[in-house]
Parts: C-alpha cells; sequence; structure tokens
C-alpha cells in the first residue's frame, strides 16, 4: 500500500489515502470522498490532480509516479 | 530607615565585573542567546513596574486571599454543573493545554533569572517563575477537583503526559519556547510576542465571556492571572528593543516565527472556545473581532513603534483569521473522540451568526455544518460513531496540528523534499520555520509518520486508546448526543 495525502475541495482537512499501485484515479477520487463523506458530499464529477496537473481518469498510481507520502487533490470538474 | 525610592535603583541594579572569569562564560550565547553584547550594551534595560519582593510578597498574598474566597463561595462542584456543557468543554481545553504550559513557563523564567543580561531583568524574571507556579496552581487546583464528578477533566494533568495529538503538538511548541529557549529567545518570544501579543485574548477577553456565560470562578481565575502576565512580560520589550538595535533581522525573524506558532495555538484553545463552546446567548463578539481588539492593534502599533515590520506573511494571516479555527473545529468535531472534551454541533441561530461575523469564509463551512447535521437527521441519538471519521488524518510536520490551513475550497498544504526525506505543512510560513532551523525540526516525526512506522496502530481505537490514551468514558463526544431541539430526525429508535 502506498500512503498518499489526500486534500478534497470542500473539506477542512487533509487526510491519508492507503492507495494500491494499480488504483486509478477514478478509484483515489472514491477513496477520498468516501473517507471525507461526515463533513462533504460526494459528487460524480471530480478530477485528480497531482503535482498540479490533472490525472486522466484511468492513470494509475503507478503510472503516475506517484509515491509515498505524495500529495493529490481531488476537486470538482469532469474526470476525463 | 531608607526610604523605598532610596534604596530600590542599587537593588534592582546590582551589576558588577567579574575579575577571574569573563563575561561570555558567566553569560554564554546558548544559555544568554544572542546577540552576545557585553554588559555595557544592556545597563539601561528598564521595565515600569520596578516591584521588589516585599511589594510582591505582598501582593500576590492578597491576591490569593481573593481568589480563595471567590472559591469558597462559589468555586463549588455543584457550580460548575449549572454552567452549559459546551462551556464546560471550553474549561476541560483551557484546564489541558495551559496550566502545566505554565509550569513549563517557570524553566524558561528561570533561565531568564540566572542568564538575562541585566540584574533588573533577571529579578524580574525571578518573580515571573513565582507567578508562573501560581498560574499551574490555581487552576490545577480548582480544574482536576473536579475530576471526581467528570473524568474528563483528569486531563487537567494528564494531557502534556498524553502521546494525544493535540498534546504532542502543544509539547512541540512549549518544549522549544518554555523549556529550551535561552534567555533572549525566551524573553522575546514568550513576553513580547505570547504574552504582551496573545494572552490578553485568553486571560482577559475569554474572562469577559466567562462572566457573561456565569462562571465567576473562571472569570476571577483568569483575571487574578493576567494581573501578573502583565507585569512580568515587560520584561520583553526592552530586550526586543536591544536586540533589534544590533540585529534588526534576527529581532525581525524571531517576532516573525513566535507570531505564527502562538497564533496556531490560540486559534485552537481560544477560538474553539470562543465561536463554537460559547452559548450563544452569551457571546458579545466572534474570535475575529476579539483578535483585532486584544491582538492585532495592540501587537502591530507596537512592532511599529520599534521599527520593525508586520510578519511577511500578514496577508495569508489575515485570512486564517477568517478560517483556520473554523477548519480545525470542522476536523475535530468528527473526530472528536481523538480529544478529551466535547464539542457541539453549530445550530441555524448560531450558522447565522457565524455566517455574520465571518461574511468573507463562512459559505465553505456552512456546506459542512448542513452535511454533519444531515447524518445526524439519519442516526439514532447518542450514536456518535456514525457521524465520525475513520480515516487516518494528517498532521503539519512543523506545527504538528491537522492539515487544515487554508479554505474548504483550497487547503494550503505544501510539501517539502530535504536530503530525501518528505515533509509536509499546513501553510508556508510553518514550512519557512521549519526551513530556518531543519536542523532543530526534521527528526521529529508527525503521527501520520508514526504510525507508518509501526510505533503507534493503524486502526483508529486502538490509535485512541492504546496512544491517545483515552477511554470511552473520557474521549470526546458531540455534547448531547446529537439531539438538538433544532434537528429533524428521520429516523427514531
Amino acid at each position: 500500500m502506498i500512503p498518499l495525502y489526500g486534500f478534497l475541495e470542500g473539506d477542512s482537512i487533509g487526510l491519508l489515502v492507503l492507495a494500491d499501485e494499480n488504483d486509478t484515479a477514478a478509484d483515489l477520487a472514491e477513496k477520498l470522498q468516501s473517507a471525507a463523506r461526515i463533513r462533504v458530499k460526494a459528487e460524480a464529477k471530480m478530477k485528480v490532480v497531482y503535482q498540479g496537473v490533472m490525472i486522466a481518469s484511468h492513470t494509475t498510481v503507478a503510472e503516475a509516479q506517484m509515491g509515498a507520502l505524495d500529495r493529490f487533490d481531488v476537486i470538482k470538474g469532469e474526470l476525463r | 530607615m531608607l526610604k523605598r525610592s532610596q534604596w530600590l535603583e542599587n537593588a534592582r541594579k546590582l551589576d558588577w565585573e567579574f575579575s577571574y572569569v569573563k563575561e561570555e562564560e558567566v553569560f554564554p550565547e546558548v544559555a544568554s542567546g544572542k546577540p552576545w553584547l557585553p554588559h555595557d550594551q544592556w545597563k539601561d534595560w528598564d521595565e515600569p513596574y520596578r516591584t521588589s519582593f516585599t511589594e510582591y510578597v505582598r501582593m500576590q498574598s492578597k491576591k490569593d486571599d481573593a481568589l480563595a474566597a471567590v472559591r469558597e463561595a462559589i468555586g463549588k462542584p455543584e457550580d460548575f454543573w449549572r454552567l452549559p456543557k459546551p462551556w464546560l468543554s471550553a474549561l476541560k481545553l483551557h484546564a489541558a493545554t495551559l496550566p502545566l504550559a505554565e509550569f513549563a513557563a517557570v524553566i524558561g523564567n528561570l533561565r531568564g533569572a540566572r542568564f538575562g543580561r541585566d540584574s533588573a531583568w533577571r529579578t524580574m524574571a525571578t518573580l515571573g517563575a513565582l507567578d508562573e507556579l501560581r498560574h499551574t496552581q490555581i487552576p490545577l487546583s480548582s480544574m482536576h477537583g473536579l475530576v471526581h464528578h467528570d473524568e474528563q477533566f483528569d486531563w487537567t494533568h494528564r494531557f502534556y503526559h498524553s502521546n494525544n495529538w493535540v498534546a504532542i503538538a502543544a509539547r512541540h511548541l512549549f518544549d522549544e519556547l518554555l523549556l529550551t529557549s535561552n534567555a533572549i529567545e525566551f524573553a522575546v518570544a514568550t513576553h513580547f510576542v505570547f504574552e504582551t501579543g496573545f494572552t490578553n485574548l485568553q486571560f482577559v477577553a475569554l474572562s469577559s465571556l466567562a462572566h457573561d456565560v456565569g462562571d465567576r470562578m473562571f472569570e476571577q481565575t483568569l483575571n487574578s492571572i493576567q494581573s501578573d502576565e502583565a507585569r512580568h512580560a515587560q520584561i520583553g520589550l526592552p530586550v526586543l528593543a536591544t536586540v533589534f538595535e544590533h540585529d534588526p533581522a534576527y529581532a525581525q525573524y524571531l517576532l516573525d516565527k513566535w507570531f505564527w506558532r502562538a497564533w496556531l495555538l490560540f486559534a485552537v484553545v481560544t477560538g474553539f472556545s470562543m465561536d463554537y463552546l460559547t452559548p450563544l446567548e452569551h457571546r458579545s463578539r466572534s474570535f475575529k473581532e476579539f483578535m483585532q481588539e486584544w491582538v492585532l492593534d495592540q501587537y502591530v502599533r507596537s512592532i511599529e513603534e520599534l521599527g520593525l515590520k508586520k510578519p511577511w506573511y500578514w496577508d495569508t494571516f489575515l485570512s486564517a483569521l477568517d478560517n483556520y479555527h473554523h477548519m480545525v473545529y470542522a476536523s475535530a468535531y468528527s473526530y472528536r473522540a481523538s480529544v478529551w472534551f466535547d464539542l457541539v454541533v453549530p445550530g441555524p441561530e448560531e450558522r447565522a451568526w457565524l455566517r455574520e461575523k465571518y461574511p468573507d469564509s463562512w459559505d465553505g463551512f456552512d456546506r459542512i455544518w448542513q452535511t454533519v447535521t444531515e447524518h445526524w437527521e439519519e442516526t439514532d441519538i447518542g450514536n456518535d460513531f456514525a457521524v465520525h471519521g475513520t480515516a487516518i488524518v494528517t498532521f503539519c510536520n512543523l506545527c504538528q496540528l491537522v492539515l487544515s490551513g487554508g479554505t474548504p475550497a483550497k487547503n494550503t498544504a505544501t510539501t517539502a523534499i530535504h536530503d530525501d526525506k518528505k515533509y509536509i505543512f499546513c501553510s508556508e510560513p510553518c514550512r519557512w520555520i521549519f526551513e530556518r532551523e531543519r536542523e532543530r525540526y526534521g527528526d521529529h516525526r508527525d503521527v501520520v509518520k508514526r504510525v507508518l512506522a509501526g510505533e503507534a496502530p493503524a486502526n483508529l481505537v486502538a490509535l485512541l486508546t492504546e496512544y491517545f490514551g483515552l477511554r470511552f468514558e473520557t474521549w470526546g463526544k458531540d455534547a448531547f448526543g446529537g439531539d438538538y431541539p433544532w434537528l429533524y430526525r428521520k429516523r427514531t429508535a
């Protein structure tokens, strides 16, 4: 498992997301939204931003070269 | 017999030239601080109170007698239980975080009493150490006694001896500020920034709210403590003025560093108490308004009079004034079992009040509270964990508080890599402080890194019980079990 710092738009705190290297950007968005559900309503259209760049929905953690304790953001918008 | 005016100056200014040791050996830089200057540069050090020891003892004795009389009359457990439930949480937050920090401040003052560079400074620091001992004993005595009726008050003593995340953050701040700082940094950071700048907020402004709530015991306690703080805080300004004269860049750095660190602490301790834990009908002003009145106006005026500037991050700070304590409170509410006091959901009237007080930022927080409220509408009364977070939260590598910088729309967390190690910070000022003193802070592990290293359990309940030192009886819950008169419960037991 790869621990990542996840920040969801609309939330008040960053959360630790334990990702698998085969998780896609869509999976990361779902995991983070699920972890923050007490405070933020889940939305269907969210995109993942890593190192300032939007990640395509099917791109995996390994393909994006995300490493342990890297940061990603989930923000409102269409995941392509 | 000599009159006071005939002997006081000689008694206060009792410095002499050393014959068989060098001045640098008596006052080494590591303990006295920098810039290291010969005593000639400190000999005009002065402060306005000029208290003698006799006067000090007489005055403190009167204060203690007055406080004992108040405690006798209105400090019984039944007097506390008459207070609103959320206010008791404000007391628990204060009781855990501040009295034993005051005890650590005894050490800092004693360092000033030995290594301060002028005898009048050393005399004042001696009285300051005695003050801080008093500030430890008074609340410990009155609040820990309540443990017989409410176990959460046990955290008055337990807090600093635990690995609770708030305690880790508080120790990270206070160990440096109060236990390890040299005499100059302690004087600038504690006496000038912390006590002149911020303690008015907790000890004067919060005291006025205590009065409104009807908590006369806490009000009198805070007033009594503040009268001491006002005296020994005067050590800071003349020390800062001398540092500024000889090394203005260092003086500015000390101010900028400690203003930010003090702000984060008070945003949590005082911000929670004023804007969430004080019942709405007793709130006279918001935390932001109190900050503007008691901290900003006075602090900015004092530094600018000396020729110093506002911190470089001033715009970030002004934005944080609208957001930071709301960010942390919403996070703490949803992880309330990780703290030792109960929290409340702001209801419709409170949310309207908060919107009025924070018109530029409240929208984002209102959405969060609406979501929390809707979860409670679907949940049975008292089923706390159904409206509670389960994921591991994240922490800043400088302040050790949660990564709740910025706004709900944009969290200001920022990352850095040094020597192949990854770090994350809640804000640019925290990152800046860390990078200025990386050798001091670099090896400290936050809670996430302790979990990943296997030092702390990853399972939330195990983390709470085995690492944070909490039990079901003591961990924080919703103060009303989610049973609010304004809440429409869709599901009934």
